[in-house]
């Protein structure tokens, strides 16, 4: 079944309905642009955070001071005494307790790192720096190019972009453009040595996306797709802001302004969001004081096969292939399909040759996708942030997606936008101070962390299934059955979720109390001792 | 795109990119004529954050990297054609570094400073040297020897050091002062120049031959060779050689107003310009295309730039002389033949294609010859010296430079440093430095994403009236401090680690370690027992240093 409103792989269609905001992060906003016009309507702002803005005294600075105080270099304002009227009137509408670093005319941004919590970053922070006709400068400092082939010019994950955050990307603005997307992706296949089920979308729209981070695997030169890092990297360029082709080595402090270094100097900034993921070693160069703790993290194995786009859909379809198999140390695997290539993603901690072989060998596997006659063409094993750090920001630093928080072993992407874009509100419309990001965009990363927790227990609960052939075929079994009636989609329901990343684990444990999953699953373990029964 | 480094398939058909760190010889160094380790003494400025060295400190340590194998920075900055130019990876991509004007600040640099070159060896030995000609060649004999403690005395007939630099390059291209800088930091260091000495006139060849235990020649090639045509035999005809030595030491060379230079090689242009700067009107003449001449290329440019006219495909067959004075060659309309076995394509006359072009003077800068009369019992075949490829003729005598054919004062150098080896691991029982160069690291192994595209620097030159209203002014300055800090951050440092920090940075498995002590092609440690054979380091290596390593 395909959703009537998709138009293709990359005719992603633009739902309204969903473009939601991260309600946690602009909870007591207040801003007020008054002589510049309000923020109503904003394509940036969300409405119930609009709305709120208090209609406080107009600016009634002169043009041609305003002007004055914008080509004002931003080192030479002095806080407070010297803040521009604008940035007193801001002050004045911010709650009580937000501390007085904020960003004024003439502020510089960096962003260290240019993946997709560093370009949303940017994007958003510039975004909303123009509704209120604030002039900052943003610069991401990213020394890879993700134009290039192999592991080198990628971000290295599975590559899947649920429905869920493809619109709320095209509620932001931004529009994926079909070249990025390898293939739109309507099923996935649930592999087990009980047997093999297909899961379509059980909601309308909620397909995934498969795309690259970087432009493809090693031998995939001139290939027709766009990079969908390099795609954001674009967006937020068009926003504004500079990028910066340079790796940074170091962070220091210049007071209490965070100074960043590269091989080519020292800049100082008023503001750091460091958006490193937890695949460069740039974390452990941070002092301190920047943030507390480090990422948990856990390790992973991609790698890519080219097979061709025929043979890809001869054997995986427009399907995502999942397998949940009784391998010691490997938690879960997936075969993606993307143009000529199949990603395959396992997530285990002690991925090694042996294991890659023996889950490659598997029956399962060889009866999906006959790995000896393809070769692999690119492989690298990054580490996923399993585990947020304890204070993800510090005074005039923020940590946003993979190095900050993400939602466990699935939808980075997702928050990284999440992240980004509560860290811009805050530094916006609050303030840069460790304070304010405590205050302001630390809930958001609560939140994602009080989610994965639900994440956990959905993993316990996969664990059992894994290990149980019993309950591996009770699911199946349920799975089944859903799949041939199309209602009371229970099972999978929680599968999809939870495989797509689409819905929070929250939503996906909730799910999983219904009434009717229960007794589909109760159902199914009954039948399940009847071995007779023909769905057996 | 460049193309990825080719991985290795181990059995179960995944890809294994498992790095190595190899030093790889960089083109510049292998292009060198006089053998300068330009990616070593690049590196100390570059890398001086790096390795915690301040700007002048940097600037010594590559001057004294660079004065190694070249104790003529300052010269050569200004005169070498650059090989290594073209042999820079860059030049492929958006412009080769300007090394040569690199090479340039750093002597001027180092002269300001007031630096002495270095020993190697104070150690004085028993053994003592003698050095015919002190041109860059025997200089740079004399040079290594002293510095590795032996006594050196170089005859040279002529009244001051330097050769064909002194004498045969034209002020404009090479201050007197700056050559004299140079040459005396050598004298500094014990070596004795006897100017003002020919050998035969003032002391006998066998003589010398006896004051010493090795016998160095480095007396180039001074015999002029005129066309070989009628009417060259008089007044109003020079070789090249000749007429800017003349004006070099200061003597009135009287050319008239029109002047006719005969040749494509540096001598010509040389001659040709000096000439413009005496006022006259100058046409070069050569057989070939402007692809075939020898001269460097941008001098060529500059030349046309002053006016000088030029000839091509057109070869000398007459002068013509009224009452004795020249007044005009009578030339042929050359043509190229279609390439030979050996790929060259030959000039030869055009049936019927003869003109005659007036002029009061003819310079043939076509060719040079070592001059033997003075230097009797040397076997010498058409004229030249036959010697080992590394300048030995035999037992204790040793040849360099133009005398072992023409070419430029790097080579000349080059002869001289590697002569001294070989004298110095001779007498003292050591093993000489290899001198072999094995393939240096191609472009396709460089990053060139890692830095943004950007042009080289180029000195601002005089306007050309101006230039010839000054005949000794240096048309082109030394490039700026700014400019030359600019223009060693363009180097990749190709085939050697830059301590660029982004294979330590993105390997997740951590199987890079600094080093404690970092310096220029040394900054991290690589251990594979943790790798994860991704390749990602291989790929992000700017350098080409990280390959993939064999199974």
């Amino acid at each position: 079944m395909q959703p009537s409103s998709v138009k293709g792989p990359g005719g992603i269609t633009t739902s309204p309905s969903r473009a939601r905001s991260d309600g946690n992060s602009v909870v007591g906003v207040h801003i007020t642009r008054t002589a510049a016009g309000t923020p109503h309507g904003q394509p940036g702002l969300p409405d119930h955070a609009a709305g709120t803005a208090v209609p406080t005294e107009p600016l009634h600075v002169p043009e041609t001071d305003r002007h004055r105080h914008r080509r004002r270099p931003w080192h030479q304002s002095k806080r407070p005494s010297l803040r521009t009227n604008r940035s007193i009137q801001r002050l004045v509408s911010r709650p009580a307790d937000d501390s007085d670093a904020v960003l004024e005319d003439g502020s510089r941004i960096a962003v260290v790192g240019g993946g997709p919590a560093g370009s949303l970053f940017a994007y958003f922070l510039l975004r909303l720096a123009h509704t209120i006709d604030l002039d900052i400068s943003v610069d991401v400092f990213e020394p890879r190019r993700f134009s290039h082939c192999g592991p080198a010019g990628c971000n290295h994950c599975g590559g899947i972009v649920s429905e869920s955050l493809v619109q709320m990307l095209a509620a932001e603005g931004i529009n994926l453009p079909p070249t990025v997307v390898q293939r739109g992706i309507y099923s996935y296949v649930l592999h087990m040595d009980a047997g093999v089920v297909e899961i379509e979308s059980p909601v309308e729209e909620q397909r995934i996306a498969a795309i690259y981070r970087g432009n493809g695997p090693r031998t995939a030169v001139d290939m027709p797709w766009d990079s969908f890092d390099g795609y954001l990297q674009q967006v937020c360029e068009k926003e504004g802001a500079r990028l910066v082709h340079q790796l940074v080595i170091g962070m220091e402090r210049d007071g209490d302004r965070p100074v960043v270094i590269t091989n080519d100097g020292a800049t100082t900034y008023d503001l750091v969001a460091v958006a490193s993921g937890v695949n460069s070693n740039f974390l452990s160069l941070l002092e301190p004081d920047a943030a507390q703790g480090r990422a948990e993290v856990s390790r992973t194995f991609i790698t890519e096969f080219e097979l061709g786009a025929d043979r890809i859909l001869e054997t995986l379809g427009d399907s995502m292939h999942v397998f949940l198999l009784d391998i010691p140390r490997l938690e879960f695997a997936a075969l993606i399909p993307k143009g000529d290539y199949v990603t395959m993603a396992m997530l285990g901690d002690e991925i090694d040759t042996d294991l890659i072989k023996q889950f490659l060998d598997s029956p399962e596997v060889q009866a999906a996708f006959p790995t000896d006659s393809m070769p692999a063409v690119c492989s690298c094993a990054p580490v996923i942030n399993v585990k947020g750090p304890e204070r993800p920001f510090g005074e005039r630093v923020v940590l946003i997606g993979d190095a900050g928080t993400t939602r466990l072993y699935k939808d980075g992407i997702g928050a990284a936008y999440r992240t980004a874009k509560a860290a811009a509100e805050t530094a916006i419309v609050h303030g840069v101070s460790a304070h304010d990001f405590d205050q302001h965009y630390f809930p958001t990363c609560r939140a994602i962390a009080t989610d994965n927790m639900f994440g956990r227990l959905i993993f316990f609960f996969t664990i059992a299934v894994r290990k149980s052939r019993y309950a591996r075929k009770a699911v199946l079994r349920m799975t089944a059955r859903e799949q041939r009636r199309r209602t009371g989609l229970h099972m999978s329901g929680v599968l999809w979720n939870m495989f797509t990343g689409s819905a929070p684990y929250r939503d996906v444990f909730v799910n999983s109390l219904h009434p009717g999953f229960l007794y589909g699953l109760a159902r199914s373990l009954v039948v399940g001792v009847r071995p007779s029964h023909p769905e057996g | 795109m460049r193309p990825t480094a080719q991985g290795i398939t181990d059995g179960s058909g995944l890809p294994r990119y498992r790095p190595q760190q190899t030093e790889q010889p960089a083109p510049c160094e292998a292009a060198c004529a006089s053998g300068s380790e330009i990616r070593s003494w690049i590196g100390h400025v570059a890398q001086r954050d790096r390795t915690g060295l301040d700007a002048p400190e940097a600037y010594a340590k590559a001057w004294r990297t660079l004065t190694d194998a070249n104790p003529f920075p300052s010269v050569l900055g200004r005169i070498c054609p650059h090989p290594c130019e073209f042999g820079c990876n860059r030049s492929e991509n958006d412009g080769a570094l300007a090394i040569n004007a690199l090479e340039r600040f750093l002597g001027d640099w180092a002269i300001d400073q007031g630096l002495g070159l270095d020993m190697l060896d104070s150690e004085p030995k028993a053994e003592t040297m003698g050095v015919i000609g002190a041109g860059p060649s025997g200089l740079s004999f004399a040079y290594q020897m002293a510095r590795r403690g032996y006594a050196v005395t170089v005859y040279e007939s002529r009244p001051m050091a330097g050769g064909m630099l002194r004498y045969g390059v034209p002020d404009y291209r090479l201050p007197p002062d700056v050559l004299t800088a140079e040459i005396d930091r050598i004298r500094e260091l014990g070596v004795e120049i006897r100017t003002g000495t020919a050998i035969g006139a003032d002391i006998s060849f066998e003589e010398v031959r006896c004051a010493h235990d090795v016998l160095y020649l480095g007396i180039g090639a001074q015999m002029p060779r005129l066309l070989g045509i009628p009417g060259e035999n008089g007044p109003g005809v020079f070789t090249g050689t000749e007429y800017l030595s003349h004006v070099n030491e200061g003597h009135p060379v009287d050319i008239g107003t029109r002047v006719i230079v005969v040749g494509g090689g540096n001598t010509a242009i040389d001659a040709a310009r000096v000439a413009r700067r005496a006022g006259a009107e100058v046409v070069i003449v050569y057989r070939r295309t402007r692809t075939e001449m020898p001269a460097i290329p941008a001098e060529v440019d500059e030349a046309l730039d002053e006016g000088i006219g030029l000839e091509l495909l057109t070869g000398p067959i007459e002068i013509i002389r009224t009452e004795g004075k020249v007044t005009g060659l009578v030339t042929q309309r050359m043509r190229l033949t279609e390439p030979g076995p050996d790929g060259r394509r030959r000039p030869e006359p055009e049936p019927g294609a003869i003109f005659e072009m007036a002029t009061d003077t003819v310079i043939a800068a076509v060719s040079q010859q070592p001059d033997w009369s003075a230097l009797d019992g040397i076997q010498v075949q058409d004229g030249w010296i036959t010697t080992s490829d590394l300048g030995l003729v035999d037992g204790a005598m040793w040849a360099g430079g133009d005398v072992r054919g023409l070419d430029i004062a790097g080579s000349a150098i080059t002869h001289g440093r590697r002569a001294a080896e070989q004298v110095h691991a001779k007498l003292r029982g050591l093993t000489a430095p290899d001198t072999d160069r094995s393939t240096p690291i191609g472009a396709e192994r460089v990053n060139f994403e890692f830095k943004e595209t950007t042009t080289p620097v180029h000195a601002p030159h005089l306007p050309v009236e101006v230039a010839l209203q000054n005949p000794t002014v240096e048309p082109t300055a030394t490039i700026t401090e700014a400019e030359f800090l600019a223009e060693v951050d363009r180097c990749f440092s190709c085939g050697l680690c830059m301590g660029c920090q982004q294979c330590w940075m993105y390997c997740t498995s951590m199987s890079f370690t600094k080093v404690a002590d970092p310096k220029p092609g040394s900054y991290y440690t690589l251990s594979l027992d943790a790798c994860e054979e991704c390749g990602k380091c291989i790929e992000v290596c700017p350098c080409g240093y990280l390959e993939v390593a064999p199974p």
